[in-house]
């Protein structure tokens, strides 16, 4: 999908947490059209009075098309969501841990414990899983690297954690998603993943 | 027929009100458990009143408002798909207790 | 007394001099739900015009990056008011004012329970939605979001007065929404033709029960969280300040829990039009009655259970968050069991082709797109990725739109020559439909991709590196389509009003009752009342029609020169009471100023003002009773047809008792919603460690209850033994808990520095209101009494008296309660 590549889509994942998300999107689309296709066939078919459409009895409409259709696989697909959302919490302590405060409108991460001063572009390790604690210091903003995985909001007064990994170093972006005042529109910040080695230098001297 | 039509009526909301006041006792404790550290109680805590709740819903699932040999009306009948419903959706929404991270 | 030997002509003449709206000036005060109906539908669709316009400014903002046509102080007002519009002062009002123009006539009444409260409502909403366009064209628009999180929208980071203007104007629109749910609560349970039983109902009347209900549940958190909101903002009570022990997701929980299930208020009613609609096109009665009525209710109730799926990125532990995303995904099914009734209907029927029918056609496929895409929004982790960008705003508007503009649409073509008494001559609505069908699903299908792509709602502009420039300018070329519709739609309705074809009655052969009454409807619509003995949308109004215009069924007969309709017994729909209705009046307008005095004064901030704003308001309710109820018993009346009933003011069940027990239960939530505030903040909130206990004076607090009790007590003493003298008693009890509460409330020690104290304040400032009103209501009582409205039949006054004083009482004790465990919190910290 060409078109739906770009800096900030989620449709073009880098890591495989937004890569799960990306997959569990197209499974979704690709139900969704069938679905809608039915619906639409079977509405069709109601005007153009095909024979076999108006013997379905009443009972059948509700139980088969209200209940029998949607019931399965509403399960499976809830199911499904909800162990993926379980693999994506931050269980336990990631090797990496940043912290991200927002304020209108800039990002601020510290990398407590390295010698690391607290820098406006978020850089992290490659291939490894990082956790972002993330803060407000005045209103709600809401952190969100499309690429790497979804978003995590950023509430005065409520640390959240959201992990986040990347495969390969290289540039990412991220923005704010969550309407914060009149800067909101240039609320994006610069995410660096690093290689390990090339990182833990970075922590240790210092020096972006 | 007037009385079976007002305990219908009352029925047609019973299932659904049991719901939400069961919802409203998860969330709670869900909230009350992380706030106040209920540590390895707090998953048993939940099923207990998981199961708990589906009691009632159970029982409602099986009432008939017409049990009395009175033919069904209208809205005896909906009130039972009604509360068959709510019971579907007690075991449903609440099972995640069973196994979804509690306090994360 | 009977004269249904009048001929239908005159018959006509003497009911229409009583119903009829004075001319003038006068016909502003009209109480009539017919002429009130079509204004709250005119004034919906003026500011629905309104905020199109909002949109296309919006759409020409994006059609190109680093766009430059404004920036974004004035941006951020532009969408804040479009959706506001959109959804406080279009799309409530707009099924609010047709169900109050159909129901009373598809249940075979000749008006609303309350018609001076129509009236009043309308004014609210009117005089509300008013204040917030003046401050848009003054440019000081609320500029916060449609949802106005806290602290954005709080007093220092939103300085000026827009915010205020949003929390006062919504709020004061929102009287009209309480007012519209309990007297659509009430008159449909109550006032209907006889024979009419609960299941005899057309299905619109059970959509629109089970809507007032949740009306009744859902309105309460977002007025309680505005009056909290505007109370930090006006006075610095900081229940949602994080620095000082308030909570910004308490505002959250409060606007959501009132905001998702407002979406199945609006979509409700829309249903239901949809259900009337596709019948009658079909040629056969719907399908699976029992089981859309157990739908309703399921959703009805289901939607109450989805709120936080608005704040799955907020931090909540993923449990939580399951029990939300499974009610978001079971909704669907009371959803899907309507659709596919509904297309079995038209399977199974002889379906015509007609014009309602082509934008019941469009429902489908708009709806079903946004209810699937509802279903993907549901499942958490997607959710983390689509959330707060346009993939939602294209969601919202699939469902907003699919689930009520285009039902809405169908609605307009289906019952506008009910209002005219014209069916349309140009076939202007079929191009109409395919501008309005292809603008949109351009404009708002690409957004799902152009959320997907990474854009977040809310951006006033964007640099064009990111790849969403030909998403952007497609979609706004598409607005533009799509408003050409609009306007094509608008210019076919006014050509039908002025060219259109007259028709005698019930042009398409349709079921329900409101069919049966002379088309424009008369101010009385029912010329008589009918007999009932079949299913309410399976009647036939050609047949039916005649014989009401010949006076031949109940009332059919001028009385008194009283307006007068019946009162049924809720289940069996068996004639019960004959309910007298007031006449047209000023004081709902007077009211409504008064009422809007309050507001403007706060927004100004005359605080000073308000509490004479109030106290106005309260006098000129209670000169609305000085003429209502007689003072004789006179039993049971003739109500023709041979039957006989005795007048509401001596009917235990009428429907001012009900009003105001379905009142108390509204209040009792927006209770509850207090309540879960302050547990809320006292379990979750930052900043609570280390407080101080509070040494609260325990004896008042006993003071206060034991005084309320008391004024309970006398009042249900008075009612028990129709001892009027008791209420005395009761309005002094009550009136002493007042003193003691308003002393506490003094006591509250700096009630400003942190959320503790606040919420402690604001749930003694509860109690102090509801003492007050009881002890109001008793001496309203005694008034009464003196003034010789009641007797041992008539003993309303002294029902009220003992619901509002009993109800003072029981809500003391856990606002007390949780006082205390407020004042005690800290203790462990």
């Amino acid at each position: 999908m060409a078109g739906c590549s770009g800096a900030l889509s989620a449709l073009d994942p880098a890591g495989p947490r937004a890569a799960n998300l990306a997959t569990l999107w197209w499974v979704m689309l690709i139900g969704a059209t069938l679905l809608f296709a039915l619906v639409m066939v079977l509405l069709l078919l109601a005007y153009t009075r095909s024979d076999w459409i108006s013997r379905v009895t009443p009972g059948q409409w509700i139980i088969g098309g209200g209940l029998m259709l949607p019931v399965p696989i509403l399960v499976l697909l809830t199911g499904t969501a909800l162990v993926l959302g379980e693999q994506l919490l931050p269980h336990g302590e990631a090797p990496v841990r940043v912290e991200g405060e927002a304020r209108q409108w800039a990002w601020t991460f510290r990398y407590p414990g390295t010698a690391m001063p607290p820098t406006e572009t978020l850089h992290i390790p490659a291939g490894q899983p990082v956790d972002i604690v993330v803060t407000a210091r005045d209103v709600i903003h809401s952190l969100w690297v499309p690429r790497l995985g979804g978003k995590i909001d950023a509430i005065p007064g409520h640390p959240n954690v959201i992990r986040l990994e990347a495969d390969e170093a290289g540039i990412y972006w991220g923005q704010c998603a969550e309407y914060c005042g009149e800067g909101h529109d240039g609320m994006q910040f610069r995410v660096e993943a690093h290689d390990p080695a090339a990182f833990a230098a970075l922590m240790e001297g210092g020096n972006p | 027929m007037s009385a079976q039509e007002r305990r219908a009526l009352l029925l047609l909301v019973a299932g659904f009100t049991v719901w939400s006041v069961a919802f409203v006792v998860l969330y709670g404790m869900q909230a009350l458990g992380c706030a106040f550290g209920w540590g390895d109680w707090h998953r048993p805590m939940l099923i207990g009143a998981y199961l708990l709740s589906l009691l009632p819903l159970g029982w409602l699932a099986r009432q008939r408002p017409y049990s009395t040999g009175e033919p069904a009306t209208t809205l005896s009948i909906s009130a039972l798909w009604a509360n068959r419903a709510a019971l579907v959706a007690g075991i449903l929404v609440y099972f995640p207790v069973t196994f979804a991270t509690v306090c994360i | 007394m009977s004269q249904s030997d009048l001929s239908p002509i005159r018959l006509h003449r003497a009911l229409n001099d009583i119903w009829g709206t004075p001319p003038g000036l006068g016909r502003l005060s009209s109480v009539n739900h017919t002429v009130l109906g079509r204004r709250f539908m005119v004034v919906a669709l003026i500011f629905f015009a309104i905020g199109g316009l909002l949109s296309m400014l919006i759409r020409a903002q994006l059609a190109t990056p680093n766009s430059a046509f404004v920036g974004p102080e004035i941006y951020n007002q532009i969408f804040t008011m479009h959706g506001t519009v959109m959804m406080f002062l279009f799309a409530i009002p707009m099924f609010e004012g047709f169900a109050i123009y159909i129901l009373p006539k598809m249940l075979g009444a000749r008006d609303m329970a309350f018609p001076r409260l129509t009236a009043y409502g309308f004014w609210c909403y009117l005089f509300g939605g008013s204040i917030l366009i003046i401050a848009m064209l003054m440019g000081v628009a609320p500029n916060g979001g449609w949802f106005m999180y806290t602290p954005l929208s709080s007093r220092p980071y939103t300085p000026g007065i827009n915010a205020d203007v949003w929390l006062l104007g919504i709020t004061f629109v929102e009287i009209s929404a309480v007012t519209a749910a309990v007297e659509l609560f009430v008159t449909i349970l109550k006032v209907r033709a006889p024979g009419m039983s609960l299941i005899r109902m057309p299905l619109f009347a059970w959509y629109m029960l089970v809507t007032s209900g949740m009306m009744i549940v859902g309105f309460p958190p977002l007025i309680l969280g505005s009056i909290l909101l505007e109370l930090e903002r006006a006075f610095g009570l900081p229940f949602f300040d994080p620095t000082r022990g308030g909570d910004p997701l308490l505002w959250q929980h409060l606007f959501w829990l009132f905001g998702h299930p407002e979406v199945y208020i609006i979509f409700l009613p829309a249903a239901g039009a949809l259900s009337t609609i596709i019948p009658v096109f079909a040629q056969r009665p719907i399908l699976g009655f029992r089981a859309i009525i157990a739908a309703i209710v399921a959703m009805g109730f289901l939607s109450f259970g989805l709120w936080v799926h608005h704040m799955f990125t907020v931090g909540i532990p993923h449990l939580a968050l399951a029990f939300f995303s499974a009610a978001s995904a079971l909704v669907a099914i009371p959803t899907a069991i309507q659709i596919f009734a509904w297309i079995g209907t038209l399977a199974s029927g002889r379906p015509r082709w007609d014009i309602p029918m082509l934008y019941v056609a469009g429902f489908f496929v708009v709806f079903v797109i946004g209810g699937l895409t509802g279903v993907m929004l549901a499942m958490v982790p997607f959710n983390t990725q689509a959330h707060d960008s346009y993939f939602v705003v294209a969601h919202l508007h699939y469902v907003l739109v699919g689930g009520f503009v285009f039902p809405m649409l169908a609605a307009i073509y289906h019952w506008m020559p009910h209002i005219s008494g014209r069916q349309s001559l140009y076939r202007l609505s079929v191009p109409a439909f395919w501008f309005i069908m292809v603008g949109f699903n351009l404009t708002f299908f690409l957004m799902h991709l152009t959320g997907l792509m990474g854009m977040p709602r809310r951006i006033s502009t964007y640099p064009s590196n990111w790849g969403w420039d030909w998403l952007n300018l497609l979609s706004s070329v598409g607005s533009f389509i799509l408003t050409m519709g609009f306007a094509l739609v608008l210019a076919d309705i006014v050509m039908q009003f002025r060219f259109g074809r007259p028709f005698r009655r019930d042009p398409w052969h349709a079921g329900t009752l409101e069919w049966a009454i002379p088309t424009p409807p008369t101010n009385y619509s029912f010329a008589a009342l009918p007999r009932i003995d079949a299913p309410g949308d399976q009647l036939a109004p050609r047949l039916i029609g005649p014989q009401l215009a010949g006076g031949r069924g109940y009332l059919g007969f001028p009385r008194d020169g009283q307006m007068e309709t019946l009162g049924v017994d809720m289940v069996t729909g068996e004639a019960e009471q004959l309910i007298v209705l007031p006449q047209s009046s000023f004081l709902p307008l007077w009211t409504g100023l008064a009422t809007g005095s309050i507001f403007v004064a706060l927004l100004f901030g005359f605080y000073w003002l308000a509490p004479l704003g109030a106290l106005l308001t309260v006098v000129l309710f209670l000169l609305w009773t000085v003429k209502l109820g007689r003072k004789h018993d006179s039993g049971p009346v003739d109500i023709g047809m041979g039957e006989q009933a005795p007048r509401d003011v001596e009917c235990p069940g009428n429907v001012t008792v009900l009003a105001n027990r379905t009142a108390v239960v509204m209040d009792a939530i927006l209770f509850s919603s207090l309540l879960f505030g302050g547990l809320f903040l006292l379990v979750v909130a930052p900043n609570w460690d280390g407080l101080a206990p509070l040494d609260l004076p325990l004896w008042l607090l006993a003071l206060a209850l034991m005084a309320s009790t008391a004024g309970a007590g006398f009042s249900w003493l008075a009612r028990r033994a129709n001892a009027s003298g008791l209420l005395i008693g009761s309005a002094v009890a009550q009136v002493l808990a007042v003193v003691v509460l308003a002393v506490l409330m003094a006591w509250v020690p700096e009630p400003t520095g942190h959320a503790r104290q606040a919420t402690m304040f604001a749930l003694l400032a509860y109690a102090t209101i509801h003492t007050a009103l009881g002890a109001l209501m008793s001496s309203y009582g005694i008034w009464r009494v003196q003034q010789g409205f009641v007797s041992t039949r008539r003993n309303t006054e002294l029902v009220l008296a003992w619901l509002w004083n009993g109800y003072a009482a029981a809500a003391l004790v856990p606002a007390l309660g949780l006082v205390l465990m407020l004042a005690l919190a800290g203790d462990g910290a």
